[in-house]
């Protein structure tokens, strides 16, 4: 990494710290509500950016498991009264197998008939959530759902949650990280630049896209857990094609290369329409054009914009 | 004592695809440290032949044998650890990671980091990562890539691709290396200097099966099958062969 970048990269986070820090004494409540519910988005986001950004697969069915790991949350904690760790860890658990069970067979499928079925297991799970009230509540959801505590500190407030959610972001990104820039990156990204040469250098591609496909939906599932013990209520409403939607623009938006970019991502995708909705009606029109605004003229995405801008300061001082 | 059967041996190969036969059955012998060219017109079968070696198809019959072991019904990854690995007609490097990154995905056999392991970052799997970045820095520096290590691979001109995918599959030491049209997109002097890599690699013991429409790489082999039609029309030196009225029929039309 060029000194500049380090050195940019070192001060932006000690300013990001500090701001992280700052934010809940300086921000109304409901601000911090949409930047929580932007820290939720970015861990089921990860998922879906590993899956495109490393291995070129378009996912739009990550509803599915957020919604898996929040009616697990919901039905364990509630119905069942039992601890809020073991409703999250069911979660994650049935979203594994679940991946593991329907990605080995779409995962052999490629480009866009791939993404249409991670769209066809979003639709379908959207229809179960809805019938099968007996577990869900269907549209009338499943509220009370007990707010999570920590050594006995209860996440209660926006502020509180802000200090959690935040930190479990930031080591779902720290483990993502790390798998990107370990043997399993390299071979993600091999696959994705060259599948057959990435078959001749002994890559088991259908292994590896099924363990980033169980990585997704656990991240998903995650996010979904987070989200019911945040809101205390969960209903289908939060688990449709439109949720997938929100998941993969975060990737979108923000580069779908960059691991760290899904912060950004998951900020924009969660505070500009939030911004927007001032407009009135229209706000949903106008949120529209600004995306195709954002991928139309950023196609490596936020992050490639902000790369783009660093690397001609670097050049600028050089030939100074 | 029996002898030691050859490195590589293609029997009685035969493939169609729908009613066009493009092999009939095809045989040649590649004996360990040998380098044998396959070379014909456009059309002739050369890369058929070399998919179904590689194992991107499936013969409709005959048998690929590895050191006497048959591996016909093994699949890409399967034959790649057990040593026969490819290069393509037009270099399949993988253009948004450096030369280092391509030359570390060569190394990926021989390493055994799973996704649990690199996720937590463990004392092993980063071990195992610097070990594999060393290696691929030597290897770069054998192969002349040292000032390319941090460049996108898609940033290479024809002539480099070349050399970062010869090495990319020399890394992992293989038994034997297949190279598919190597010269193609080359300049002269790039196909003399791709030639003078073949050459050294198999004075250092490495097998290869080399196949071309290019006579002048073919100087480079020991032994040249020329394959017309689907079929092996003759087999043997470069002048032998270049020598064959069926050869010369079929190239030159005389």
């Amino acid at each position: 990494m060029p000194p500049l970048h380090r050195s940019f990269g070192l001060v932006a986070m000690l300013v990001l710290l500090a701001l992280w820090a700052l934010l809940p004494l300086a921000l109304p409540r409901h601000f911090l509500d949409m930047t929580n519910f932007a820290a939720i988005l970015g861990v089921g986001g990860l998922g879906v950016a590993l899956l495109l950004g490393q291995c070129g697969i378009v996912n739009i069915g990550q509803a599915a498991f957020y919604g898996c790991g929040a009616y697990a949350s919901a039905y364990c904690t509630t119905t069942l009264g039992w601890p809020a760790a073991a409703g999250i860890g069911l979660g994650a658990l049935i979203s594994a197998v679940l991946a593991a069970a329907i990605g080995y067979p779409i995962l052999r499928l490629g480009g866009f008939f791939l993404a249409l079925a991670t769209l066809a297991v979003g639709s379908i799970a959207g229809v179960l959530f809805f019938e099968w009230d007996w577990l869900t509540g269907g549209t009338l959801g499943i509220g009370g759902i007990p707010k999570l505590s920590l050594l006995g500190w209860s996440l209660n407030t926006p502020e509180r949650y802000h200090y959690f959610v935040w930190v479990v972001l930031a080591l779902a990104l720290w483990l993502a990280h790390n798998l990107v820039n370990g043997r399993p990156g390299l071979a993600m990204r091999a696959m994705r630049d060259a599948a057959p040469a990435a078959e001749v250098m002994a890559i088991d591609m259908h292994r590896l896209k099924t363990a980033m496909f169980v990585i997704c939906a656990v991240l998903g599932s995650l996010a979904g857990s987070l989200f019911a013990h945040y809101v205390s209520f969960v209903s289908v409403q939060s688990f449709t094609v439109e949720r997938s939607m929100l998941f993969l623009l975060v990737p979108v938006i923000a580069g779908a290369h960059s691991v760290g970019g899904v912060v950004l991502g998951a900020l924009f995708v969660a505070l500009v329409p939030e911004w927007l909705s001032a407009l009135g009606d229209f706000h949903q029109v106008v949120f529209g054009l600004v995306l195709v605004l954002v991928v139309t003229l950023f196609p490596a995405g936020l992050m490639g914009l902000a790369g783009g801008l660093l690397e001609r300061v670097g050049r600028g001082r050089s030939t100074r | 004592m029996s002898a030691a059967p050859p490195r590589l041996a293609l029997q009685g190969i035969a493939h169609s695809f729908g009613g066009l036969h493009v092999l009939r059955n095809v045989g040649i012998e590649v004996p360990a440290g040998g380098l044998v060219g396959l070379i014909g017109p456009n059309g002739s079968g050369k890369t058929t032949c070399f998919n179904i070696v590689s194992g991107f198809l499936r013969p409709r019959a005959g048998r690929v044998l590895l050191d006497g072991s048959e591996i016909s019904a093994c699949s890409v990854q399967q034959r790649s650890r057990a040593g026969l690995v490819r290069t393509f007609q037009a270099p399949k490097v993988f253009e948004r990671m450096t030369v280092l990154e391509n030359l570390m995905v060569g190394e990926h056999k021989s390493t055994r980091t799973g996704v649990i392991e690199a996720m937590f970052g463990t004392r092993r799997a980063r071990a195992e990562l610097a070990a594999c970045r060393e290696r691929a820095e030597r290897c770069a520096e054998r192969f002349g890539l040292q000032a390319l290590l941090a460049t996108p691979a898609g940033l290479l001109p024809a002539g480099q691709r070349r050399v970062v995918e010869l090495a990319r599959a020399c890394i992992g030491e293989p038994r034997v290396l297949l190279l598919d049209e190597p010269s193609s997109g080359l300049n002269s002097e790039e196909i003399e200097v791709l030639r003078r890599w073949i050459a050294e690699l198999n004075r250092g013991g490495l097998t290869v099966f080399l196949v071309s429409h290019d006579m002048g790489l073919m100087t480079v082999c020991d032994t040249v099958h020329v394959l017309y039609f689907g079929e092996v029309i003759a087999a043997g030196s470069l002048e032998h062969v270049q020598a064959d009225a069926r050869v010369r029929e079929a190239y030159l039309g005389v």
